[in-house]
């Protein structure tokens, strides 16, 4: 093989590294044996490296990739989906290594690793992950520069410093490309994430549903305030309101199931009050609906209103999605209850629960108005011995009945859940809602993280002149839910997040960690808001306001202006470098040179002043006394030490005379 | 000062004819306080100069004919056991004196050489352990036959180094060659060249040598000349910072000798064969000699810069 075929040592070590780097990240969503393929091939490789083992022969390396397609099949079950397209890529990316001899086998391995790169954001686009991403393309390119530099015997991070200055140098670039570059549709289908089935509140509930979801810590969203941030207590998101219970479960009523007049909501009666203006940035869902605080009137145009009060985004949210709103606490919601609604909101299963139901009709008899009512229900969970758990006894097929009077256990949608049977037995319309409460509020950048943990159900009451008026009948068992939040209020039992043991939110007492952690999580939000939700909308109104009308001409010379603008530093440095090392004198002198040069006199590079001014008096004799002046002012300012005695602008003024008025 | 090195020039004319520019040359080697080497055939005038250099100057001179038999001790001196005495007593050898004229040096074996390079470099001799001063200012001119000449033996470099310049006296021109033929130059004629500067005139003009000025914009030039002779693949090896001040002192000399307090790249140039030709040598794909490769290098580099 020719020398300049071959792969130099340098290269073949950081193609390994940036091969296990390119790994790393997909080693948790991958099977174990993906990363064993690399392992075993980089380690035949060295030894193919160091003349100890030999290539793999032809049939070996066609059992090898058979063997891949098969793992793959066997691992997930099909070849379809990201995950298992993914794993193959990865599986092909470390088997080339053994077939890695001449240089443009490292060329593909490299350029395909650049591709591995991007798979990494189709599962997360986190900070970390971006920042992790650009080592990975440093380390891409220090093996692409490594490439060519033949002969290097040892391991060399020379490349290392040029790649990064490269990457520094593309950072301009970067910026504008992001900012004006088009936001193509995909130019083929992205498979869906086949564990798409995200932890997240879902469009049914039965009990033990949230129960579940506390376990979780992950961000479900994080919402910014314009004004002051309301009391924690006072934060409940609205996302679902089940209407319509089976028993066992509570659903909503779908889209299709509303009459059309009942699809949008009522405009608030009476007085408004006071408007809370905030800002959401929603983890994906894989739903529609979207979190509000109630009432929320107003809002950005990417979002719709329901009947029920709810915000619904028209598409599945399916990456971070961002959207405003402003919801008014104060006003009266539906304070004028249509006949369809107020028979949906009283239905109930045509059996079953029979003692809840004699209870509550006895109830409801003893008080004055629905209100009492409600409030006598709310004392007797109090006063009963009702207990708050994330880990209740199971309920028999009487769900509602053998929570009242037997086990008297349960997390908020058992509260919640029996709260709305008894309001609707004693035919009060009353409906569960499901949602977020609270959120922790971090002081960094004053937004409020509501994370999976804070998943909550509670119920409303429709009341005559009042509309629909929120209930939480977990306030009654366990105030400090409410107040403090649910790991306050599982502070007794222990089982706060006790399938997460490594969990930051564990280690909250302790200062530094908690300020830095709440510092990362800033910084996360900072650059969903600037980053993650630049889409095409985004661009476009940021495009707009740079050129009022968008049209191809103005894109196009927007384009040509901001890489002017970002090539401009790089030429003005070039330039300065270039000229700087020239003494003015020097430059000066060489303008003269270059006057007489088209006078027909070129100067010799060995020509000191003094000759270059004999011969030039020789060809030019009427301009004797300007040559020697220009020689003899410039051999005393560059040669004499002494230029106090001539100024530069001496020399320049004579230079920039010489010729004028003979020629 | 000027008028004493301009008659001391005049003075050398008288017995070497037509070669003004080699006697300014030697003359400023010896007024840096370098080392001379004059290369040439045999019957060129080499001793004669080197007779005229010392007699003008007023110094001290004593002439050594180098053999192949030549020993050390022979030029150092040699310590004799006295019977009367019943000691021993140095005899100081030919290089106690101002200025030695080492005749036909490579003639001789390099360890006898050799024996010059302490005496040359730090003007001092070392025998039988014992180290002895030579007088001030204390001058080596020496004389060689072009290395191609039979029976002989090429200067190694490092000796070669201790020669600030080396120069080459070459034909007469025909003018100067009939002046000759009708006024033949005797060996009487050398002795009784005037004096024209004393030891007192040599110690001010090496103040004002140093003294001369030498700007930023010169070192740069200078500077590019030694990164030219390093970079270049025409020469074997680049120029050594010794080479470099040897430049840089030779030039200063010659500003002096024209009346300046500066140095001009005219000042390098003009010394610059003489000091940089014998220590550059050409790769072997050079085609040409060592004075072929000097006149590429100021032909490459520029003056001004940029």
């Amino acid at each position: 093989m020719k020398i300049e075929q071959q792969i130099p040592r340098n290269a073949l070590f950081w193609i390994l590294l940036a091969q296990f780097f390119l790994l790393l990240p997909h080693i948790a969503r991958l099977p174990g044996w993906v990363f064993v393929v690399y392992l075993i091939a980089a380690f035949w490789r060295i030894m193919v490296y160091r003349g100890q083992w030999s290539f793999p022969p032809r049939w070996l390396k066609l059992i090898l990739i058979l063997a891949g397609f098969f793992g793959i099949q066997a691992s997930f079950g099909s070849m379809l989906g990201l995950e298992p397209t993914v794993a193959l890529l990865l599986v092909a990316f470390a088997l080339k290594l053994i077939e890695l001899c001449e240089r443009k086998d490292a060329y593909l391995v490299i350029f395909l690793g650049f591709f591995v790169c991007l798979t990494e954001f189709l599962f997360s686009q986190e900070l970390l992950i971006a920042a992790y991403n650009l080592v990975c393309v440093i380390v891409l390119l220090t093996a692409l520069i490594a490439l060519h530099q033949p002969g290097e015997q040892k391991l060399q991070f020379a490349p290392l410093r040029r790649a990064s200055l490269f990457v520094i140098q593309a950072f301009p670039l970067m910026v504008v490309l992001f900012v004006i570059f088009p936001r193509l549709p995909p130019l083929w289908s992205v498979p869906l994430k086949s564990n798409a089935a995200k932890t997240g509140v879902t469009d049914f509930m039965s009990p033990g549903d949230i129960a579940q979801l506390s376990r979780s810590d992950e961000v479900a969203f994080r919402a910014e305030f314009v004004g002051d941030i309301p009391r924690q207590s006072e934060l409940y998101w609205r996302g679902l309101v089940f209407s319509r219970f089976a028993g066992k479960t509570w659903k909503p009523v779908g889209w299709q199931d509303t009459p059309a007049l009942e699809r949008r909501p009522q405009a608030p009666a009476g007085e408004m009050g006071e408007g809370l203006e905030y800002t959401v940035i929603m983890e994906p869902t894989q739903q529609r609906w979207l979190y509000s605080l109630r009432y929320a009137w107003e809002h950005s145009r990417n979002v719709t209103k329901t009947g029920d009060f709810r915000l619904v985004s028209p598409i599945t949210v399916q990456d971070q999605y961002r959207y405003s709103a402003t919801s008014y606490p104060g006003a009266a919601l539906e304070t004028d209850l249509s006949d369809w609604r107020r028979e949906l909101e009283l239905e109930l299963p045509v059996v079953g629960n029979q003692r809840a139901r004699t209870f509550a009709v006895e109830r409801r008899n003893q008080a004055t108005s629905d209100l009492a009512y409600a409030n006598d229900i709310l004392d007797f969970f109090n006063e009963q011995g009702f207990s708050y758990t994330l880990t209740p006894a199971l309920l028999g097929d009487n769900t509602v009945d053998d929570f009242l009077f037997n086990t008297r256990e349960g997390f908020c949608e058992h509260y919640a859940s029996s709260f709305v049977f008894l309001m609707r037995s004693a035919g009060v319309p009353a409906r569960v809602v499901a949602g977020y409460l609270g959120g922790e509020l971090n002081p960094v950048n004053r937004t409020v993280i509501v994370r999976q943990f804070d998943a909550h159900a509670w119920a409303e009451i429709w009341l005559e002149g009042r509309g629909w008026t929120r209930v939480d009948p977990t306030s009654a068992v366990s105030p400090d839910r409410i107040e403090w939040g649910l790991e306050r209020a599982l502070a007794g039992e222990g089982s706060f997040l006790a399938d997460s043991p490594l969990s930051p939110i564990h280690f909250r007492n302790i200062d530094w960690l908690n300020k830095i952690r709440l510092r990362y999580d800033a910084i996360t939000y900072a650059w969903q808001l600037a980053v993650l939700s630049y889409d095409s909308d985004e661009q476009f109104h940021v495009l707009e306001e740079f050129l009022g009308e968008i049209t191809p001409q103005r894109v196009m010379l927007f384009i040509l202006a901001a890489g002017i603008l970002s090539l401009l530093p790089m030429i003005g440095v070039l330039l300065w470098q270039s000229r700087s090392h020239l003494p003015k004198e020097v430059r000066i002198y060489n303008k003269y040179c270059h006057k007489l040069a088209q006078l027909g006199t070129h100067r010799f590079p060995q020509e000191s002043p003094g000759d270059f001014a004999e011969r030039a008096i020789l060809v030019h004799p009427q301009l004797e006394s300007e040559i020697r002046q220009v020689t003899k002012l410039f051999e005393t300012i560059a040669y004499s030490g002494q230029p106090g005695r001539v100024s530069l602008a001496e020399l320049r003024h004579s230079v920039r005379r010489f010729g004028v008025l003979r020629t | 000062m000027n008028n004493h090195i301009e008659a001391a020039v005049q003075e050398i004319g008288k017995v070497l004819l037509g070669k003004e520019e080699q006697i300014r040359l030697s003359l400023c080697c010896l007024l840096s306080r370098g080392h001379l080497l004059i290369e040439d055939l045999p019957g060129m005038g080499k001793t004669t100069l080197s007779n005229a250099l010392a007699s003008v100057l007023g110094l001290s001179f004593n002439r050594v004919q180098f053999t192949s038999d030549l020993l050390p001790a022979d030029i150092l001196g040699v310590s004799i056991y006295d019977q009367s005495s019943g000691a021993f007593s140095f005899l100081p050898g030919p290089v106690f004196t101002q200025v030695l004229l080492a005749d036909e040096i490579n003639r001789t074996t390099p360890r006898t050489q050799s024996a010059l390079l302490e005496a040359m470099g730090e003007g001092q001799v070392t025998l039988e352990g014992e180290t002895r001063a030579l007088p001030e200012p204390f001058f080596v001119i020496a004389t060689q036959n072009p290395v191609s000449q039979s029976g002989t033996y090429p200067l190694p470099e490092s000796q070669l180094d201790r020669f600030l310049m080396r120069i080459e006296l070459g034909y007469p021109d025909p003018a100067a060659e009939r002046e000759l033929y009708l006024n033949p130059v005797n060996a009487s004629q050398v002795k009784d060249l005037r004096t024209c500067l004393d030891p007192a005139q040599l110690t001010a003009i090496s103040a004002q040598v140093q003294q001369v000025h030498a700007s930023d914009n010169l070192l740069d030039y200078l500077q590019r000349l030694v990164a030219y002779t390093r970079n270049s693949a025409e020469f074997a090896f680049g120029l050594s910072p010794r080479g470099a001040l040897s430049l840089l002192l030779g030039a200063k000399t010659w500003a002096v000798m024209h009346g300046r307090e500066h140095v001009l790249p005219e000042d390098i140039q003009s010394i610059l064969p003489a000091v940089a030709g014998h220590r550059l040598q050409p790769t072997r794909d050079f085609a040409g000699d060592s004075a072929a490769l000097v006149r590429n290098l100021l032909a490459n580099v520029d003056v001004i810069g940029g």
